[in-house]
């Protein structure tokens, strides 16, 4: 069985090796972007099962965008994105509601993500990955 | 009507947030001039522009859209894919406001265009004040400030755009951005009143409109239309960057064994050749003296006795448009003189 693909966009690369290196060894397969328009072009080609999104990259609202522009496109739509942001801490008074309201979102996780929580979660929306190696998961936040 | 003001640098974030209520799209540049484009991102976004190249009329009333598609022993089906849309203008300007206000009248009036109803309905509008430049004569055709037609209206008063909120739409977009905005105060309201002063001081072109159609009618004959028809190059231009020009034309598309086709329509312009060809091949306005006196004249006078107003708002796109020089304002001004010198 082919490995559940995530598209991860993020302009911190530290953060997306650390990330990606987590999700491999539990078995996905993860495709790196790190910045929005590469992050769309990318899911457009690769049609992952899973878009992790960050928020504040090169503009701080550019995440925003990406993610309307991922719910526009009808082929990518139905695909889960699970927004991975540091923007509370950044803006303590502007609101995200967890709903995905006005966002359209499906997950939201502010930095530091507890990764067995963000496991669990990605499970929840795209199942295991193939290999299924979890065993080998860290538990430390990132 | 709701007043509040939006610090400038949430600007972005309320921009992010309002696209619950749809596409946001916003002048970009391109090339050097302003288009009304969808974001891809806010940085593109082009908030101090000058004018579009084509207004935001595009939105409403499509250069060429598809009205209904048939097949024989089908009938037809209406084509309306696109007409619920729903966007968010960002960053519209008083007269181009006033020209969807204008085009209102011509398709929500007596009779209503379920095209343009539908699109003017999902259509969001967020206005923001301008400062003119040389081709701007807005302020002399009353379309510099609009007190309906948008959702949303912003104007610069410095740190802040003091926000007015026109609809229950509108009220909504603040209701979701209620963290970003605040409360005005008197102080905000005196910065307002100077930004308008110093709009108004800021004019440089103008013309008179006061007893405009009259004079018009008065100077049917006048020589100014035949020197105009020996410049005018029939191109259009004028008529396609008018944000109140409305003229289309249908035609219809047949499919090769003509048993299906469909039905589209095209904007036109009054200043084409065959626009007032009809049936039988009798032209009404073969001559381009004609055409171009019968566009100032429904701007200027046909327009007045139907509706009340002019339907040019002064935007000063068909100035920089022609590629001959006419200058709407000049003509107005060579009529007036050449008045004058007749009354003298």
């Amino acid at each position: 069985m082919a490995a559940r693909m995530i598209l991860m966009v993020d302009d911190d690369r530290d953060f997306v090796e650390a990330v990606s290196s987590y999700l491999e060894s539990n078995g996905y397969r993860v495709v790196r972007a790190h910045d929005a328009a590469e992050g769309l072009k990318l899911a457009k080609m690769e049609r992952p099962d899973l878009i992790i999104m960050d928020i504040m990259m090169k503009e701080r609202t550019e995440g925003f965008f990406a993610v309307q522009e991922l719910r526009r496109a009808p082929e990518l739509e139905m695909i889960p994105v699970f927004v991975v942001t540091s923007l509370y801490t950044a803006l303590g008074d502007f609101k995200v509601q967890p709903d995905g309201s006005w966002l359209a979102h499906d997950e939201f996780f502010t930095k530091p993500v507890r990764l067995p929580l963000f496991l669990e979660k990605i499970r929840k929306h795209i199942g295991d990955g193939a290999a299924n190696q979890s065993a080998n998961a860290g538990t430390r936040p990132l | 009507m709701k007043i509040l003001k939006l610090p400038k640098g949430n600007l972005d974030f309320f921009a992010s947030v309002v696209q619950q209520f749809g596409e946001v799209h916003a002048p970009v540049e391109q090339n050097g001039h302003f288009v009304f484009k969808r974001l891809a991102r806010w940085s593109e976004a082009r908030l101090n522009y000058d004018r579009t190249t084509i207004p935001p009329k595009k939105y409403f009333l499509p250069p060429r859209e598809t009205l209904f598609r048939y097949r024989a022993g089908d009938g037809y089906k209406a084509c309306s894919e696109a007409i619920d849309r729903r966007l968010v203008l960002f960053g519209v300007h008083a007269c181009d406001i006033y020209g969807l206000n204008i085009l209102d009248k011509v398709f929500t009036g007596r009779y209503v265009d379920p095209y343009y109803q539908s699109r003017r309905r999902n259509i969001s509008i967020i206005g923001i004040d301008c400062s003119p430049d040389q081709h701007c004569f807005c302020r002399s055709m009353r379309a510099d400030f609009v007190d309906h037609g948008f959702d949303l209206f912003f104007t610069d008063i410095g740190d802040y755009y003091l926000t007015l909120v026109g609809t229950a739409r509108g009220d909504d977009m603040a209701l979701a951005t209620t963290s970003l905005f605040e409360p005005v105060t008197q102080e905000d309201i005196d910065r307002y009143k100077q930004s308008s002063l110093h709009k108004r001081q800021a004019f440089k072109l103008e013309v008179e409109i006061r007893d405009l159609p009259e004079i018009f009618e008065m100077e049917y004959q006048n020589e100014v239309w035949d020197e105009l028809g020996e410049r005018c190059l029939s191109c259009g231009s004028c008529s396609m960057v008018c944000p109140t020009c409305y003229c289309y034309d249908v035609s219809d598309s047949v499919e090769l064994g003509s048993r299906s086709g469909s039905r589209v329509r095209n904007w036109d312009s009054c200043l084409f050749r065959t626009h007032a060809v009809v049936a039988g091949g009798e032209n009404f306005r073969k001559n381009r003296a004609a055409r171009i006196k019968h566009r100032y004249y429904h701007k200027q006078r046909g327009f007045v006795a139907e509706y009340g107003r002019p339907s040019c708002v002064g935007c000063g796109r068909c100035i920089t448009a022609c590629p001959v020089g006419i200058n709407i304002t000049q003509v107005i001004e060579q009529l007036r003189g050449v008045q004058n010198a007749q009354n003298a």
